[in-house]
């Protein structure tokens, strides 16, 4: 023990000291690991006695949102661990965190966090000097007052010369808002084209499905473009997997045999990406002509099925049953045609049509990869308009889900438990006051914003589309980045994107890391992450709440966004105390005091927590004693509070079961009150938004950068230049670009290209060889990965790399996907991640694995470059 | 003698590598040297390919070939059956990394010395876990007495796959529920 001590006080593990040795790594850049001076076991160990352990937050936003706990010794986290606050079983499971989470210190206390203030050398105020060097100017150090001085001075003189419209941010914040808000992107980027359809077909039943234990009900369960295990990682695939050992088969409908589909399916049905509605339309065909069809179901709850079953108004002509049988415009929708189409063997699409026909219950699932397409409404409407064909609605183990991902993937049903609000005045952008997301009402005419497709055109060429109102124009003259996130790498068209960044006066972002937004701005500023804040609560499942708390002090300079937006507010003359009265600590337990959960006979909601007189004088806030189910101290130490479930328990939650069971009474929030498998609501709200037309009924049209696309000659099967189609989809090295530098996800997953032997055959592409995809808009290198699990044609890449574009090839060699997703708005301003059109081949140059690069520190953070 | 052992179920595995990760933080290891690692294998063709994912670390083998060839006695076996390294008596010679059939343990530049899983052996002590397996999303990972995990899961498990060292040149201790494409003698490692 002696010993060991001695070791321990070599180590000197004080947090100054940690931030010492990280600097000096930092400066030496030799520093590919943690950025952790403890690498032995031994100080783990020792640490173990004297350490505590606290809830840390896991906040990115990958629909996890698991337990994560750090252990902490004087502000250093040596160790994590996950959920073991109580015994762990299927039906009451431990909320366990994935390898994203269990990587987090190395975020945290990474070599590469930003720790100062900083401004780009040849950056001027007021005209933005040597804007072309945005991206690849040197950086200097600065001081937080000369940084605010210059971003309350570049606000002030862009919203006198230019007006508040001439300012473009992702997130206004309280500040920027009462200083009269600024013009905005918004869109669709996560739940694809879901939105809409939802609204108009099914009520507004954002999800729509069964209960998790339900589940097990099912006799055949189908996911349509899922891959949890990477996308939702935490306890999806493992409910799932109860379901699948209770005796559900599952049939997986993907481009790509994923990881979740080889633990779970017992079919993989391939289908090339943006042609789901083809598929979808040949299965209804095969079952109308073969009369599989639940009629009954149709009549009784639907519209828009067949001519006797119109919703009042519309043209008997225009049903779905006529539709694909081809009645009016010649083309039957035969298996043989869908197959054209999506690639699926015929066979294979009336076996799949008759199993989800006479299998039931059946739960019919869907996520957003397949709206997140061009035109991907029509996959909406296809999707729910089958799913309904089959009746399975409302009862136990019968289920049609739309939108199942993120943090509702295999959950349904009221959410169990919840923080409260943390009692701030509401702040809201005065020249935007619609939704970011998914979009305003496109019949609306007093909003000013740009769709996120359509935004760094807009930076460049002065217009945008605004719904009814059609073209707009615009001058945007700075980009507002502080608080939002990583806009320049997670937006589509980023190539453009830099030329917008190199457009505009002013650049501010602030950031943990050197982020691609971050790199093309003008001043940064170093913010700090939820382990250095206050604390507060993250709700994934609907069954739990977790309850985390500050983990370390900030690190170097960092300073929270709120605060920064007091300090430049206070610059602009603005009063703190009238736009963001309440501090860190009374918004935490203004939520704290707000925390509610179902009560245990399912009827309504109490008071979650406990909160004492002396606890309040503890916290420093200002509030009222209370009762409730456990004590605050409970709560705290143990970072969750978990709805117990069991098996018949009264939470079990069976959607649509009310309107099933008396749908004259319990009416869906429709224009019909009924399922609506034709909408011209819906047809004509996506028409006027501006960029598509949409049929009422699901039909199946070409789209930009769809399959049909990839030849120069549809009919006469001539490819074009850009012959094979790209997904990009959510990858399991991290959670969109958040955790993207960290080396031990990096080692553990690669980001290569997915790609079939017969498509690298054909290229003369080998294992372990360099390729370059292009696209119509940009170009990336990647390692190649060949395998018979991508479909032929077809490609895979996992979305989120951080871009790192070489400014004289123009190739971004991380391989970041938004530099071939096109700017290409549709529908109701969906991002159409999945619809990308691309042509590979074989790159001669070298490159170095990506665990491998050196990080990302420049000399005016400490570092040598 | 008591043996302690990993139970891996294969059939549950998603390849998500939070085991691997866990791991990574338990030791903390830098790139480049894992104690826990996980492999794909494939094969098979479209539309009919297959994979499965291995999560593998140190077997605590009963007979272990490194402790075997160790010459000064670093690697040893505790009586818990656990193979533990003393980094002291390390001179760094490498044979171990040679002769272990499944290549566990890792050659540390840094520090000249060998290192591999020690079962979380401290962990153990506690009565605790070791890391990988509470950390698996999806509890394929297991781990006790080996006889109890035998009595437990033995019918469905196996210690022998096509992917792996004949287990009688040092009798591992871990159990492996395989998955059906497992046992094919023909596959790919899959690239990470």
């Amino acid at each position: 023990m002696t010993k060991f001590i001695d070791k321990m006080n070599e180590l000197t593990i004080s947090r100054r000291n940690f931030i010492k040795a990280s600097t000096a790594a930092a400066a030496s850049l030799s520093l590919v690991g943690c950025g952790n001076s403890l690498t032995t076991t031994n100080a783990g160990q020792a640490a173990a006695q004297e350490g505590q352990w606290i809830t840390a937050a896991c906040w990115h936003n990958c629909g996890g949102r698991c337990l994560n706990k750090a252990l902490v010794v004087d502000g250093i986290v040596i160790r994590q661990k996950t959920d073991d606050t109580h015994p762990d079983t299927p039906d009451y499971p431990q909320q366990r965190g994935c390898a994203r989470g269990r990587s987090q210190r190395q975020q945290i206390f990474g070599a590469d966090r930003l720790r100062y203030p900083m401004k780009r050398k040849n950056w001027n105020p007021g005209d933005g000097g040597k804007k072309e060097l945005r991206g690849k100017d040197e950086w200097v150090r600065i001081s937080w007052e000369e940084a605010l001085d210059h971003v309350a001075s570049e606000l002030k003189r862009v919203k006198e010369t230019y007006g508040n419209q001439s300012i473009l941010a992702k997130s206004t914040g309280p500040a920027l808002n009462a200083y009269g808000g600024a013009m905005t992107y918004w869109g669709c980027t996560s739940d694809g084209a879901w939105p809409k359809p939802q609204q108009f077909m099914n009520g507004n039943r954002s999800r729509g499905s069964n209960d998790r234990l339900d589940l097990r009900n099912s006799k055949l369960i189908v996911l349509w473009g899922s891959n949890p295990v990477w996308s939702s990682a935490g306890n999806p695939a493992y409910n799932f997997k109860q379901a699948k050992d209770a005796g559900a088969k599952f049939i997986v409908v993907d481009p790509f045999y994923s990881d979740t589909a080889q633990i779970l399916a017992d079919q993989w049905i391939p289908v090339r990406p943006g042609t789901d509605t083809a598929l979808l339309l040949g299965m209804a065909h095969y079952m109308i002509t073969n009369n599989l069809h639940d009629q009954d179901f149709l009549d009784k709850f639907c519209v828009g099925f067949d001519a006797d079953h119109m919703p009042e108004g519309a043209d008997p002509k225009e049903n779905f049953k006529d539709y694909v049988l081809g009645t009016y415009d010649g083309t039957p929708k035969t298996p043989e045609w869908a197959s054209e189409h999506c690639g699926t063997d015929p066979d294979v699409i009336c076996s799949f049509a008759h199993e989800i026909a006479v299998t039931k219950p059946m739960t019919f699932t869907s996520s957003s990869a397949a709206a997140r397409t061009s035109v991907g409404e029509q996959f909406c409407q296809a999707f729910l308009t089958v799913g309904w064909m089959t009746g399975n609605v409302g009862k136990p183990g019968a289920s049609v889900c739309s939108n199942n991902r993120h943090n509702t993937q295999s959950y349904g049903g009221p959410t169990l438990v919840k923080a409260g609000g943390d009692k701030s005045p509401k702040s809201t952008n005065p020249i935007y006051k619609e939704a970011t997301f998914p979009g305003p009402d496109p019949f609306k005419t007093d909003w000013q914003g740009i769709v996120i497709d359509e935004a760094w055109d807009a930076v460049i060429n002065g217009e945008y589309t605004a719904g009814v109102r059609g073209k707009q124009s615009c001058d945007i003259r700075m980009l507002w980045n502080i608080g939002s996130g990583n806009t320049l790498n997670q937006n589509t068209d980023l190539m453009k994107g830099i030329e917008a960044f190199r457009k505009v006066e002013f650049v501010v972002t602030s950031a943990h890391f050197l982020t691609a937004t971050a790199q093309y701005s003008d001043i940064v500023l170093p913010a700090t992450t939820e382990w250095e804040r206050v604390g507060g609560f993250l709700s994934g499942n609907p069954e739990m709440l977790i309850f985390y708390s500050q983990i370390t002090e900030p690190m170097y300079e960092a300073k929270d966004d709120e605060w920064m937006y007091q300090e430049i507010g206070k610059r602009l003359g603005l009063d703190p105390a009238e736009f963001d009265p309440l501090s860190p600590k009374q918004k935490l337990f203004n939520k704290l005091a707000g925390c509610t959960v179902m009560n245990e006979d399912g009827s309504g909601f109490e008071t979650l927590v406990t909160i004492t007189a002396q606890d309040i004088a503890e916290m420093g806030v200002k509030g009222k004693p209370q009762e409730g189910r456990i004590t605050y101290k409970e709560f705290k130490e143990k970072g969750i509070y978990q709805v117990p479930r069991s098996h018949g328990d009264q939470y079990v939650y069976i959607d649509y079961k009310d309107f099933i069971e008396d749908p004259e009474k319990n009416p869906l929030e429709t224009e019909s009150g009924k399922f609506q498998i034709h909408s011209q609501g819906l047809a004509d709200t996506i028409n006027a938004y501006g960029w598509n037309t949409l049929a009422p009924i699901a039909k199946y049209q070409y789209v930009t950068e769809g399959y049909e696309e990839t030849f120069a000659n549809f009919e006469k099967k001539e490819k074009s230049e850009y012959p094979l189609q790209l997904t990009t989809i959510h990858y399991a090295r991290r959670s969109h670009s958040s955790l993207d530098n960290i080396s031990w996800l990096r080692e553990a997953f690669q980001n290569k290209l997915y790609i079939h032997p017969m498509d690298a055959q054909a290229r003369g592409i080998n294992k372990n060889d360099i390729v370059k995809v292009s696209s119509r808009h940009g170009a990336v290198i990647r390692p190649v990965y060949i395998t018979e699990r991508i479909m032929p044609g077809t490609l895979t890449l996992g979305q989120g790399a951080w871009a790192e574009v070489n400014d004289d090839s123009g190739i971004c060699i991380a391989g970041a996907t938004n530099v071939l997703n096109g700017g290409l708005p549709t529908g109701q301003g969906v991002q159409a991640y999945n619809t990308c059109i691309v042509q590979v081949e074989k790159y001669e140059g070298k490159l170095q694995k990506d665990y491998l690069w050196p990080k990302r520190i420049v000399a005016a953070q400490g570092g040598g470059k | 003698m008591a043996q302690y052992g990993f139970y891996f179920d294969m059939t549950a595995c998603g390849g998500c590598k939070t085991c691997q990760i866990a791991c990574n933080d338990r030791n903390d290891l830098k790139p480049g040297v894992l104690f826990r690692k996980v492999k794909g294998f494939e094969g098979g063709k479209f539309p009919m390919p297959w994979i499965y994912y291995l999560s593998i670390s140190c077997n605590h083998c009963q007979e272990p070939k490194c402790v075997e060839g160790c010459p000064t006695q670093a690697m040893h076996k505790l009586d818990n059956g656990i193979v533990a390294h003393d980094k002291e008596k390390c001179i760094g010679c490498r044979y171990c990394t040679w002769s272990c059939p499944y290549g566990h343990p890792q050659f540390i530049e840094e520090t000249g010395r060998v290192n591999k899983c020690d079962m979380c052996k401290d962990l153990v002590e506690e009565g605790e876990n070791p890391a990988c397996v509470d950390s698996c999303t999806m509890r394929a990972i297991h781990w006790g007495d080996l006889e109890e995990l035998r009595a437990i899961y033995g019918a469905e498990a196996v210690s022998d796959l096509p992917v792996l060292p004949n287990s009688s040149k040092t009798t591992p201790s871990v159990l492996i529920k395989p998955k059906s494409v497992a046992l094919l003698k023909d596959f790919m490692l899959k690239e990470d």
